[in-house]
């Protein structure tokens, strides 16, 4: 079993993109004693060399994101409320009446709209969007908000985690998860030397990875993720996208990526060796950072193994275990298959 | 009062299944006053002197919004209808608990922003709850008609303020009853019955009949009222921390609504009025005309975001307020007519 202890402590820890320092500062303290090498680069990324038995011809590197989305405060109002905008892709459903955290202090503060009560009949037709809505934190007015807190304050989703019966509800799964599996892999014996990116800012255009990809310069990549899973009763067929249940998604394309085609087939033969489940997406939908991995320099082949995940990039996201343990699998064989071609 | 607060604030209890409040009611007023519960559900305390000419009810309503299992899909999906007004604006991924046979931590079924084009409408046919549990495990703990609690984490905000869900009228729940802690001491020349009201928020059937069966002469009932926020008049708000919002409406006694703001004068709040030219939409309309008619005022506690799971008030308010009350029964209510 993966350590969902730790999933916990990555999860409820903040990290929106560019402010990614509380989730570094845990996966630095728990890789240093089994990595060969780790450094920190002038994006913020963290990359890691790990030896294996064996030195591989080729360069593996496996990818995760250490951001998560969120909003910012752009304005703070007479009356001691904040505006904001969105970090990365939010819903304008996601926001309104939700806890937050905000800024490195964590004041508490909830997302306000004016009362359903006194909505117009068009009003009660739409989620009231971002730019209508403002956080209370308590203020008396823009004086006594300005003691604690400042413009560029990064907002995260003040929501609890919850482990039971095989199932993790929590904000960030997207992309903890994958900072987990990088963790665990780091942790373990490798068959093979490998590199390991913890990127930053995936959520606000695939920015960290980039750079990650330029340093490490590798020959094949495996990018770890969450995805959309919409596996619910108003979504039919191909909308569902992929299920929670279903197990490791292996991607053949989104919105940003071709993946290659061979690895795709060996990361569905690996998890069909191994026993476990897998599945892929019914649509061209999303993408990540295998988007800015695959084009780098001249060129990585790329796979995405991804967890399946209901409400990703809201304050309550929903994934199976047996799902993350299938992901973990899948990555670890096809890494290994791949380095012994 | 935060401490009262905090627990009545509790996940459960909404319309209709306010039974599941009695035990936390009656923890909380302890040896205070005797406490009852009648054929409906509603929780009365009893206070003061039974023979006394004048007999006062104080009413807050017990239940909260919520939603109600309606189906269970194959999938273990839950479909649920809303209870009372809820702001289904805010239902998309937020967290709930629905009561079945133990407490299930599910998330209300939605989109990422990934496959769409926009949120589209919010529409009581989206209201699907995801517990990640199979069917059968979900048809052998939950049962139609079970309730669910839309959840939020309860939150301490700058200058004494609280978030959470059910503030309203919880927060009015737990004004009467420091108010009954206040008065528990004190020789009072009436009677007065503290009515913890159920099913206000589906149709105020709870005031309705405590009002007929206890017959009081006068009544005040405190409701959460709207409090100052962008999008929200200035005449029918009150500023978080003006002490509290008095009602004054064609519906409502005038000798007791005079009191009440005589009295909020000696304590020097900064009462915020809200003028209505018809009804209250409180549990006053229903009390106003029960029986042969109660001579009804109300004071509203100012609260952001309502009928969401992150409503606001200010418990400098609730203090207020429950001092105002204890003062008006000390002196026996507003001046007979």
């Amino acid at each position: 079993m993966l350590d969902y202890k730790l999933l916990e402590r990555l999860c409820t820890a903040d990290g929106i993109s560019g402010q990614e320092d509380e989730v570094r500062n845990i996966i630095l303290e728990e890789i240093a004693p089994f990595a060969d090498d780790v450094r920190t680069d002038n994006s913020g990324n963290i990359l890691v060399f790990k030896k294996g038995k064996k030195t591989p011809s080729k360069k593996m590197l496996i990818s995760a994101h250490m951001d998560e989305v969120g909003f910012i405060v752009t304005y703070i109002n007479k009356d001691g409320t904040l505006k904001f905008e969105a970090v990365g892709g939010v819903n304008d459903s996601a926001a309104f009446a939700k806890n937050v955290k905000i800024g490195k202090n964590k004041i508490r503060g909830v997302v306000c709209s004016k009362p359903v009560h006194l909505l117009k009949a068009d009003e009660k037709k739409k989620y009231p969007p971002i730019s209508s809505l403002c956080i209370d934190i308590g203020a008396k007015d823009r004086e006594e908000a300005e003691k604690y807190v400042s413009l560029g304050d990064m907002i995260a989703f003040d929501s609890p985690y919850e482990n039971k019966d095989g199932r993790i509800i929590s904000k960030a799964i997207d992309d903890r998860f994958g900072c987990l599996v990088l963790t665990e892999l780091i942790k373990s014996e490798l068959e093979y030397d490998m590199y390991f990116s913890f990127v930053v800012q995936e959520e606000v255009g695939l920015r960290g990875s980039r750079t990650a990809a330029f340093t490490v310069d590798p020959d094949c990549a495996i990018v770890i993720e969450a995805t959309t899973a919409s596996d619910v009763p108003f979504a039919e067929n191909e909308k569902r996208v992929c299920s929670a249940g279903g197990g490791a998604v292996i991607t053949f394309m989104d919105r940003a990526t071709i993946y290659d085609r061979e690895y795709y087939n060996i990361g569905m033969e690996c998890a069909k060796e191994l026993g476990v489940k897998a599945q892929t997406k019914t649509m061209i939908a999303g993408g990540n950072d295998a988007g800015a991995i695959h084009c780098s320099r001249g060129g990585v082949r790329t796979m995405a193994v991804s967890v399946p995940c209901r409400y990703i990039h809201s304050s309550s996201s929903l994934a199976c275990i047996e799902d993350m343990e299938a992901v973990y699998s899948v990555v670890k064989a096809s890494a290994e298959k791949i380095l012994s071609l | 009062m935060k401490e009262i607060l905090k627990r009545l604030c509790a996940d459960m209890g909404i319309s209709g299944r306010e039974s599941e409040m009695l035990n936390i009611v009656r923890e909380l007023i302890g040896e205070s006053a005797y406490v009852s519960a009648d054929k409906n559900g509603n929780i009365i305390a009893s206070l003061g002197d039974m023979n006394a000419d004048k007999h006062i009810m104080i009413d807050a309503h017990i239940d909260r919004i919520g939603l109600i299992v309606t189906y269970i899909d194959d999938e273990g999906f839950i479909k649920a209808e809303n209870v009372g007004g809820i702001d289904q604006r805010t239902l998309p991924s937020s967290a709930v608990k629905v009561l079945g046979k133990e407490k299930i931590s599910g998330v209300i079924c939605t989109v990422p922003p990934h496959l769409t084009d926009g949120d589209g409408e919010p529409s009581r046919d989206r209201i699907w709850i995801d517990t990640g549990l199979s069917a059968a495990e979900v048809r052998e703990l939950v049962s139609l008609g079970d309730s669910i609690i839309v959840c939020s984490r309860y939150t301490e905000l700058l200058n004494d303020r609280v978030a959470v869900s059910a503030l309203d009228d919880r927060s009015g729940c737990a004004v009467l009853i420091n108010t009954i802690k206040l008065l528990k001491d004190r020789t009072l020349p009436c009677r007065v019955s503290f009515v913890f009201s159920v099913q206000e928020e589906t149709n105020e059937l709870g005031a309705q009949t405590a009002a007929f069966s206890l017959s009081p002469d006068e009544a005040v009932v405190i409701d959460a009222g709207f409090a100052k926020q962008e999008g929200v008049p200035d005449e029918k708000s009150g500023d978080l921390g003006c002490g509290g919002i008095i009602s004054i409406a064609p519906v409502l006694s005038k000798a007791v609504t005079d009191k009440l703001i005589d009295i909020s004068k000696r304590l020097d709040m900064k009462c915020d009025y809200e003028v209505s030219g018809s009804t209250t939409g409180t549990n006053a309309d229903k009390i106003a005309v029960s029986g042969s008619g109660v001579r009804t005022g109300v004071i509203s506690i100012p609260s952001k975001n309502m009928h969401t799971q992150t409503e606001i008030v200010s418990i400098k308010d609730m203090e207020k307020i429950s001092e105002l009350l204890a003062v008006y029964i000390t002196e026996g209510g507003a001046e007979n007519a």
